[in-house]
């Protein structure tokens, strides 16, 4: 992937977010079909083919220099959107392990980790950040350490405490979340903090995938794909600052929506955590305007007749009433019908 | 987990620490450290027997912040199908094994306001390792170990000096058991226990702690028990198309394995539920010793745990 | 935003002993005395021991004594009364600390009574398996608000005026045990003014 960051992009205000051809090209597009319904899609965490958002476990690309911004910005007007329960240290500490070790062995230009026993040298040359610190000792590092790392990688983490046979979200970083609030479900069971998805839990959807979560193991990451709709390539579409970009919804055209309306991907990834027994959720937000997505024919045919399609209930829990037929029409032109091959790769 | 995700150790140290327990050190081959863990935690030991693969689980006892090596326990059974003998006879300083990743299924509760921690003999093993991370830390705790006699404490001199007097010692040389009910029923509320040792040992702990109110959320225990023998059996792997011959005294997960079939496995104690297989038919009787199907589930005989239960029929077909 | 239907909503159950209990601590408000009493009749029953073990505090409507009468009679272990709720909750949290393990909670009164007594329980790890709501008396709600994070006691209606921002929330019916309260969102984000009609459905 590139090395060629743009650090000056910006997620609010003037929206100046775009993505290269090359980002566009490797955007995961969640649809393998012209249709959508939820499904337990987990899959092994394997390496992707090179170039790939899943070929290294945390994927960098062109705006890491720019979302850590915006999360700085976030973190310095809300710092409860950053939260961990006190027994929740350990997992911390696996987080922190995880992510420095992960970015310093797949990007070792951009990251590099030294370490003589305890002692770690953590340097991170996109943000010009060199730091000593004694691993596991909470002073060495200027903050808490998933708090640390998490302000250094693209995407929100969420950590899961493993107890009494269920996962327990006990702390977490979530500034670029697809409204929910960490601050309102933290301390909520798995099946607590999905209560508000419709659907899934008739077709049984939880609790296979709570089963399957309690017994991931060490060095078996999964991941899936979710995704849902934002008007600008706003990162921060928090139910905290929900009066802020609300208001956005009503202002979609059917001639604005091609450059307003964005495709919001999570690529969402979990891991076993060593020391805590824990599990670590990431999710990595990907977003896309419906005009750089019809730039790939297929793409554009696809997304329209998994939008004029979708069930109600979906439009309703993923907040497009407002907008959805305004992206329809905006797409319609670019659907002549013809068949799609099936997988989202681009043709 | 499969065989294909292990680690190659060799044993760089054996002490027999007591009549009947060795003490195992294993450095992985070819330098460098071993996975981290919790404590609480086992590995599958894959030993390459004469004629046959044993794989059993042992807790490691060792720190957890300590991995440049990793330490077991391994206790001689008298009536063994060969793994604790092997370990025992056949293992020597500079063998090679195979071990899987840690797992953890008994952990301790983070949450918990105090944790009592009651081992039995070789049971001592994971809370060994469980001790390092609470020690120091703010929760209260205690370890009460019962054994045969002072001989027979493995790791006495180790935790004494580590634990002092949070340390409870019961020998059954001078007839001192452990008082359960007593124990359990004055503890605060937010008390976790955590029993690991004989059958006997455990079920008289859980049966205590409920009938003291214990919620069973609050009860956790391990077992590492050797799958019981029955009388030998045959079985049909219907999309391997292979007819499987049971002995009396190797698992049906065991033979599934030796005829080259792999069956997913995490603690291969009938507890976690990760070989749960499907019965496609059976003419007889399904035996199940597994802790994982609810009564409804056992009786009903579509699904089977290989590593514990066995079957006492004419025929039974399994979707392997 | 306006999803119906939502998963996670506590649902209570009418109380029942829980005789595999050793103690039984027992909190009413208000009408929540007739489930209390029904269970300690219940218990007289099936095991009377247990009554000495038990102890029930008690928030008494204004105007009734009978409830604490009908409490007395029943010869539990320890019966008290209080004024007000937040003088019954610090003895709560005063037994819990000296409680052992065996012990059971049974709550008996509105919502809001119920989130604040179970707040109290999680500091001591008590979980569901140790404790029983029955959810009696008023529905009314307390509402977060995720804007500014200020609390809404006493909500009746479908929305409500916030009193620490003073938008007008939706009250949703996501619930935070850690918070013992729904949340609440702006109602009128996308389109200024355009509320839904106010009614009263928490009653």
């Amino acid at each position: 992937m590139s090395a060629v960051f743009k650090p000056h992009e910006t997620f609010r205000d003037d929206f100046s977010f775009r993505n290269s051809p090359q980002a566009i090209r490797r955007f995961p597009l969640p649809f393998s079909e012209d249709a959508y319904m939820y499904s337990v899609n987990i899959e092994p965490h394997l390496p992707g083919p090179p170039g790939s958002v899943t070929e290294f476990a945390f994927d960098v690309d062109e705006h890491y220099v720019a979302e850590c911004r915006e999360r700085a910005i976030v973190l310095a007007a809300e710092p409860l959107r950053y939260q961990a329960l006190p027994h929740m240290m350990s997992s911390q500490w696996d987080c922190l392990e995880l992510i420095m070790e992960s970015l310093a062995r797949d990007y070792p230009a951009h990251f590099s980790l030294s370490k003589q026993g305890n002692r770690w040298r953590w340097i991170n040359r996109p943000l010009s950040l060199d730091q000593e610190f004694t691993f596991g000792d909470a002073a060495t590092l200027p903050r808490e350490p998933l708090d640390y790392i998490t302000r250094q990688a693209q995407g929100d983490f969420v950590v899961m405490d493993q107890r009494e046979g269920d996962l327990w979200a006990e702390a977490g970083t979530v500034t670029t979340q697809a409204d929910w609030s960490l601050d309102f479900d933290l301390g909520m069971t798995f099946k607590e903090w999905h209560g508000p998805v419709p659907l899934a839990h008739e077709l049984g959807v939880f609790d296979r995938a709570l089963k399957f979560l309690l017994n991931l193991r060490l060095g078996q990451p999964v991941r899936r794909l979710n995704w849902t709709m934002t008007v600008h390539p706003r990162l921060d579409t928090s139910p905290e600052n929900y009066p802020h970009w609300g208001p956005d919804r009503a202002t979609v055209t059917a001639q604005n929506a091609g450059d307003l309306v964005h495709l919001r991907v999570e690529l969402q990834g979990l891991w076993r955590l060593p020391r805590s027994n824990a599990i670590v959720f990431g999710i990595r937000c990907y977003l896309i305007s419906l005009r750089e997505l019809a730039t790939i024919p297929k793409w554009a045919r696809r997304v329209h007749r998994v939008l004029r399609d979708l069930h109600p209930a979906l439009i309703d829990y993923k907040g497009l009433t407002r907008y959805r037929d305004a992206a329809v029409q905006w797409l319609a032109p670019f659907d002549d019908g013809a068949p799609t091959t099936p997988g989202a790769a681009p043709e | 987990m499969n065989d294909a995700q292990t680690l190659a150790v060799e044993v760089i140290g054996i002490e027999q620490v007591t009549p009947l327990i060795k003490h195992f050190k294993l450095a992985p081959v070819g330098g460098g450290s071993l996975p981290v863990f919790s404590g609480g935690s086992h590995i599958i030991v894959v030993m390459q027997g004469a004629g046959r693969v044993h794989r059993n689980p042992y807790s490691l006892l060792g720190s957890p912040q300590q991995l440049d090596t990793y330490e077991i326990g391994v206790r001689r059974m008298e009536e063994s199908r060969g793994g604790s003998h092997f370990m025992h006879d056949t293992v020597k300083v500079g063998s090679r094994l195979e071990i899987a990743h840690p797992v953890n299924l008994f952990g301790l509760d983070k949450i918990a306001r105090k944790h009592v921690l009651i081992a039995g003999g070789i049971g001592i093993t994971p809370f060994l390792a469980q001790l390092e991370d609470l020690h120091g830390g703010s929760v209260p705790y205690e370890m009460h170990y019962s054994v045969r006699s002072p001989e027979h404490a493995a790791f006495l001199e180790r935790l004494r000096r580590r634990e002092g007097d949070r340390l409870h010692m019961y020998y059954d040389s001078e007839a001192q058991l452990i008082p359960f009910e007593p124990l359990l029923a004055a503890q605060p509320l937010g008390t976790h226990v955590y029993v690991c040792g004989p059958a006997g040992m455990i079920k008289h702990v859980i049966d205590t702690a409920q009938s003291c109110g214990w919620p069973d959320s609050h009860i956790h225990w391990e077992q590492f028990s050797a799958p019981p023998v029955g009388d030998a059996f045959e079985v049909f792997l219907a999309r391997a198309k292979i007819s499987v011959h049971v002995p009396p005294d190797q698992s049906l997960l065991e033979s599934i394995e030796a005829a080259g079939v792999e069956v997913p496995y995490l603690c291969r104690g009938g507890v976690c539920g990760f070989c749960q297989t499907r019965v496609l038919e059976f003419d007889g009787q399904l035996v199940h010793n597994d802790h994982f199907l609810s009564d409804a589930e056992k009786a009903k005989g579509t699904s089977i745990m290989p590593c514990v239960s066995r079957a006492q029929c004419r025929r039974l077909v399994l979707d392997l | 935003m306006l999803v119906t239907g939502i998963k996670s909503k506590p649902v209570y159950a009418p109380l029942q002993a829980d005789t595999r209990g050793r103690y039984h601590l027992m909190l009413g408000t208000g009408v929540g005395a007739a489930p209390l009493l029904r269970v300690i009749a219940e218990m007289r029953g099936a095991a009377a021991q247990s009554l000495q073990h038990t102890r029930v505090l008690f928030v008494p409507d204004l105007g009734s004594g009978s409830e604490l009468e009908q409490f007395e009679a029943a010869a539990v272990g320890e019966v008290r009364a209080f004024p007000n709720t937040p003088a019954l909750l610090a003895q709560f949290r005063a037994i819990l600390g000296q409680s052992l393990m065996g012990t059971r909670l049974y709550v008996a009164g509105p919502e809001s009574f119920i989130g604040l007594a179970m707040k109290i329980a999680l500091e001591f790890n008590l979980n569901k398996d140790e404790i029983r709501a029955e959810e009696c008396g008023s529905l009314a709600r307390r509402v977060y608000c995720i804007h500014c994070r200020a609390t809404t006691e006493n909500v009746r209606t479908n929305i409500v005026r916030c009193v620490g921002c003073a938008r007008w929330l939706l009250v949703r019916d996501h619930y935070s045990r850690r918070l013992a309260a729904y949340m609440g969102v702006m109602a009128d984000a996308e389109a200024p003014g355009e509320l839904p009609p106010l009614k009263e459905v928490f009653l």
